[in-house]
């Protein structure tokens, strides 16, 4: 009786304390430890061996946690964990954007486990020469803070190298602790942002700031995340005088010239190749591409598209036409992974396969470059690279996938057929094949002796015995689980 | 990865060879006449000493580097004499020595072929060679018998013999243009830089030329030989005074070993027939052959599902057959077309946009500068020399004959290199891009290039890069000053240079 008496008592101390309490190291920050396991994309059914990802993360308020995606990307297994009690409960993501590089995690089975945590409040408030602290523990769970000067931002990529940000540089030293992925940083204790790099040769850090976060979650709080927009445009810079003159530019100060649209974009609907875009938002853009931030001066125009405004917002752009000046109106749209021809990232979720008679087709996407290794750029076939620099070539066609055999397994029904790979599929039983579904549906309903399958290249045609791909797919499935994933 | 094949003229620098064959003679001098017979018995087998120009695709304006080597070579018929042609490519003077003779004989090459790597040399002066008795061509060895290769390589300056076994007998890459198949016969007699173009001897005839072989950390004792096939095949050619190079089916095909495929096609399975995958637009089966055709016969000889046929009790390559063909000639085919037997067939010709990957020699490479920026044409020796890595060229290179570029894009112009100056100091990030359009001409040749910045559009010339939609704009009243400017300052004597008339590889019809 009297020890039970006593540990409600210190509960109620805990509570008591929390309510008055300043976020602090110990009582703010947790520790996340995640198993990641990715799928193999050479062998679609399987998944790659886990690796485990220890690192921190936020105290947000109603028992949420902040993090980087990256601590939870391809996530099979989440523990949160008190640094100074070493109690530990599972938790499971509540939302994620990998462009943005952020997560919000729960405690899945304990709703109270972080009851007795304070929340940070966020702290939009960053400029040159503020002094912040990134938050760590000691293996023993000692808080350990150090203080870093911020130096300046940039636009630049998180960990996807396609989705650029704003990006803060803070100077100084910090001292590497075991499970430490990502430090939150705080600013007079309230959260600034999340360390999500740290050079030791430099001591530079780069620091994801509040105010993506705050975006982030602003954006989560009606149910419906949009996303962070892009407009969709490739621009050039207009610094080279004869060029200004040929825009008829000489009158106007700054502006970048636009130089690619990207179908079904935002700026699909209001720009135009050729076209020069002098002010967003009633920012103006330089002849580089900048405009002023009062706070970070000189930064990309894609902060104003990206990193401001939500999607479904409108976007004023001021801009020169033909030599006369206009201003258009954009809705912001945001391309979701999917949208693409070829997926940009794929957390999560395996890449989309059927194994037909032991061919496997397979849908390209980026990671299945990634199996070329680090110069994929110059060592992926050529055919796939120019489908992913240039996917409207495909897209005019009307593919919302590119199908590619992948490879072939030695059986009765590919003999002869072994050395395929890597071939975009064009036609099956002679249905176009745009995406995986299509070509699942083109050979499930055919009712053929021979599958009749088409490739864009060498060797152009090849036939499968239909009754022989029947029985060798059986076998196939009961070795490997399963033959095919179609979402 | 295809280990590395060497050539084997002996790249050095002429002028110490020169001082080498000096002191030899004088050392060699009573010794020499004790072995007359030996000289008599080895005089139709001659040292070929080369010195040559090799342009720099870098600086296309410039006459090339200096280089030389030597090789060997043999006579064939009066005042004939085979050698490889890598051992003359880009040569600017070719002189020929002569067993226990330290007097070079300035020769000139009358027919050089890149495409099977043989060269016919002639002297100036043929005095010296009066009363040699010329080589006879043989046939093609068998397997496991003694070969001689005899000629002028490393390691000393006087004739040299090895001997070895016939190893095998195989199609295979011919190095020179790097993208030329033929017959090959490796043999294990040591075969060394300078053996290049010597003959190969059984029994007192030649049965090949000594031509490749491995640097030996990839292999050892194989060497290579052109077999006499190849070499018939280029005296006869030849014959009307000049070379009309290798014709080609130009198509691709595919094994038929599924059994599906074959059931599919409506073939019995009976191991007869290989599939068309492609056959190239432009190429002597263009419109004759197409997509998923089987191909049951060439010449009357039934072609094996894996490609092969039988030739003089051999199993083949079946482009065999073809490989002893001329442009003209005519070949059967027998076909399999929607499950119907079909005679045709196909007139053979050369397919001109293979030379795009080909390594090429004895051309000053082609170009347009304009106001520092330089326009070349693409194809094998611009992609090394630029070490081009851009994806967009890189696969017009790779796709120019199968995916037929060429019908809008005869040549692919690209921007290679663009020399600083005050006209173009923003155009540095243009480099290595395609030229679309260049005042509003569409670009199919680098002629249109010239003539369309000739001719100007306005007080702007303007450049479209394909894929690009920001062009490259130059002030035309600015641009006299700079080109002047420019070819002074980086030394271009000539701001273009468009080739002869006559180029090997020239564009056909439709430019």
């Amino acid at each position: 009786m009297r020890s039970l008496a006593l540990a409600a008592l210190a509960t109620l101390l805990a509570a008591t304390a929390t309510r008055g309490a300043q976020p602090s190291p110990a009582k703010s920050v947790v520790r996340v430890n995640a198993t990641l396991q990715a799928y193999n994309q050479i062998r679609p059914w399987e998944k790659i061996a886990p690796t485990t990802r220890l690192g921190l993360g936020a105290v947000i308020g109603d028992g949420k946690i902040l993090v980087t995606a990256q601590m939870v990307t391809d996530a099979t297994y989440i523990e949160l964990e008190k640094a100074d009690t070493s109690a530990k409960t599972i938790a499971e993501v509540v939302a994620v954007d990998y462009e943005a590089n952020l997560a919000v995690l729960q405690p899945s089975a304990d709703p109270d486990f972080l009851a007795d945590r304070v929340p940070f409040e966020l702290e939009t408030e960053l400029r040159p020469g503020d002094a912040v602290e990134a938050w760590q523990f000691e293996s023993n769970g000692t808080p350990v803070t150090t203080e870093i000067e911020v130096s300046k931002a940039e636009i630049g990529p998180y960990f996807l190298d396609t989705a650029f940000f704003l990006k803060v540089q803070a100077n100084g030293p910090v001292q590497y602790r075991s499970g430490s992925f990502t430090l939150p940083v705080a600013k007079g204790g309230k959260l600034a942002g999340l360390l999500v790099s740290y050079s030791s040769k430099d001591q530079i850090s780069h620091i994801l700031p509040a105010p993506i976060i705050a975006h982030f979650l602003a954006d989560l709080e009606d149910g419906e995340y949009g996303g962070f927009p892009n407009l969709g445009v490739a621009y050039a810079q207009t610094l080279d005088g004869q060029f200004r003159k040929y825009l008829k530019l000489n009158g106007a100060k700054g502006g970048v010239f636009v130089s690619k649209v990207i179908p079904n974009s935002s700026a699909a609907a209001g720009l135009k190749v050729g076209d020069v875009i002098l002010s967003i938002a009633g920012h103006d853009i330089d002849s580089r591409g900048n405009y002023d931030h009062p706070v970070w001066g000189k930064l990309s125009l894609s902060h104003l598209v990206r990193g401001q405004p939500f999607t479904g917002d409108t976007v004023e752009i001021g801009i020169l036409r033909d030599g006369e000046r206009k201003d258009i109106a954009l809705k912001l749209l945001r391309r979701k992974p999917e949208d693409y021809l070829i997926d940009p990232y794929m957390f999560d979720r395996g890449p989309k396969f059927a194994i037909v008679g032991g061919l496997v087709f397979q849908e390209l996407t980026m990671p299945f470059f990634q199996l070329f290794g680090k110069d994929w750029q110059t060592r992926a076939p050529i055919k796939l690279l120019m489908a992913q620099a240039n996917p409207e070539m495909y897209e005019e066609k009307g593919y919302r996938k590119l199908v590619i055999l992948t490879r072939a397994i030695p059986t009765p029904a590919t003999l002869g057929y072994e050395r395929l790979s890597t071939l975009i599929v064009t036609e099956v039983n002679g249905k176009p094949i745009h995406d995986i579904g299509d070509l699942v549906e083109a050979t499930a309903g055919a009712d053929v002796a021979q599958h009749r399958i088409e490739f864009e290249d060498y060797p152009k045609l090849i036939f499968l015995d239909a009754d022989l791909s029947r029985r060798v797919d059986a076998t196939l499935e009961q070795r490997f689980g399963t033959i095919r994933r179609l979402d | 990865m295809r280990p590395h094949i060497i050539l084997l003229s002996a790249a050095a620098i002429l002028q110490p060879q020169w001082a080498d064959a000096e002191g030899t003679r004088a050392a060699a001098g009573p010794a020499a006449k004790a072995e007359i017979s030996n000289s008599k018995k080895y005089e139709a087998i001659v040292r070929i000493e080369c010195s040559s120009l090799n342009p720099d695709y870098r600086t296309p304006w410039n006459t090339g580097r200096d280089s030389g080597g030597n090789g060997t070579g043999w006579l064939v018929a009066p005042n004939k004499f085979v050698t490889n042609a890598h051992v003359v490519s880009n040569s600017r003077i070719v002189y020929i020595k002569k067993v226990g003779d330290a007097k070079p004989y300035l020769a000139k090459i009358l027919h050089i072929a890149h495409d099977c790597d043989l060269a016919m040399l002639e002297l100036e002066d043929p005095s010296a060679f009066e009363g040699v008795e010329p080589f006879e061509v043989g046939g093609l060895p068998q397997l496991d018998t003694t070969v001689k290769v005899i000629g002028y390589p490393i390691g000393g300056e006087r004739i040299s013999i090895t001997s070895g076994v016939v190893s095998r007998i195989d199609f295979l890459n011919y190095s020179h243009s790097s993208v030329d198949q033929h017959l090959t016969i490796q043999i294990d007699a040591a075969i060394n830089p300078g053996n290049s173009g010597g003959p190969v001897l059984q029994g007192g005839k030649v049965v090949g030329v000594a031509f490749q072989g491995y640097s030996g950390n990839v292999a050892q004792n194989t060497g290579y030989m052109i077999p006499t096939p190849v070499i018939r095949r280029f005296l006869k050619d030849v014959e009307d005074g000049r070379y009309d190079h290798y014709v080609d089916l130009s198509m691709s095909e595919f094994t038929l070993v599924n059994p599906a495929q074959r059931a599919a096609l409506g073939l019995p399975n009976d191991g007869i027939g290989i599939m068309v995958a492609h056959a190239d637009a432009d190429g002597s089966a263009g419109g004759i052959l197409r997509t998923g055709d089987v191909l049951l016969a060439i010449d009357g000889r039934p072609v094996m599902s894996n490609g092969l046929i039988n030739y003089d009790g051999e199993d083949v390559n079946m482009n065999e057959i073809v490989e002893r063909k001329f442009a003209g000639d005519i070949i059967k085919l027998k076909v399999w077309r929607d499950k119907k037997p079909l005679d045709t067939q196909v007139t053979l010709k050369r397919f001109i946009h293979y030379l795009i990957s080909a390594k090429r020699y004895g051309e000053k490479p082609r170009y347009v500068m304009h106001a520092g920026l330089v326009f070349q044409p693409l194809d094998r020796n611009l992609m090394t020399a630029h070490n081009i890595k851009d994806l967009q060229v890189r696969y017009h290179f790779t796709a120019y004959a199968h995916d037929e570029i060429y019908k809008e894009r005869p040549e692919v112009i690209v921007l290679t290199t663009v020399l600083p100056d005050a006209i173009n100091s923003y155009l540095g990030g243009f480099t290595q891009g395609i030229v679309d359009e260049v005042n509003g001409t569409k670009v199919r040749t680098l002629e249109d290039v010239h003539s369309a910045l000739q001719r100007g559009g306005g007080d702007f010339d303007v450049i479209k890069l394909l894929g690009n939609g920001r062009p490259i704009v130059l002030e035309r009243s600015r641009v006299a000053a700079a080109q002047k400017r420019i070819q002074e300052k980086y030394n271009v004597l000539r701001d273009h240079y468009l080739g002869d008339a006559e180029r090997e590889g020239a564009p056909p019809e439709g430019r």
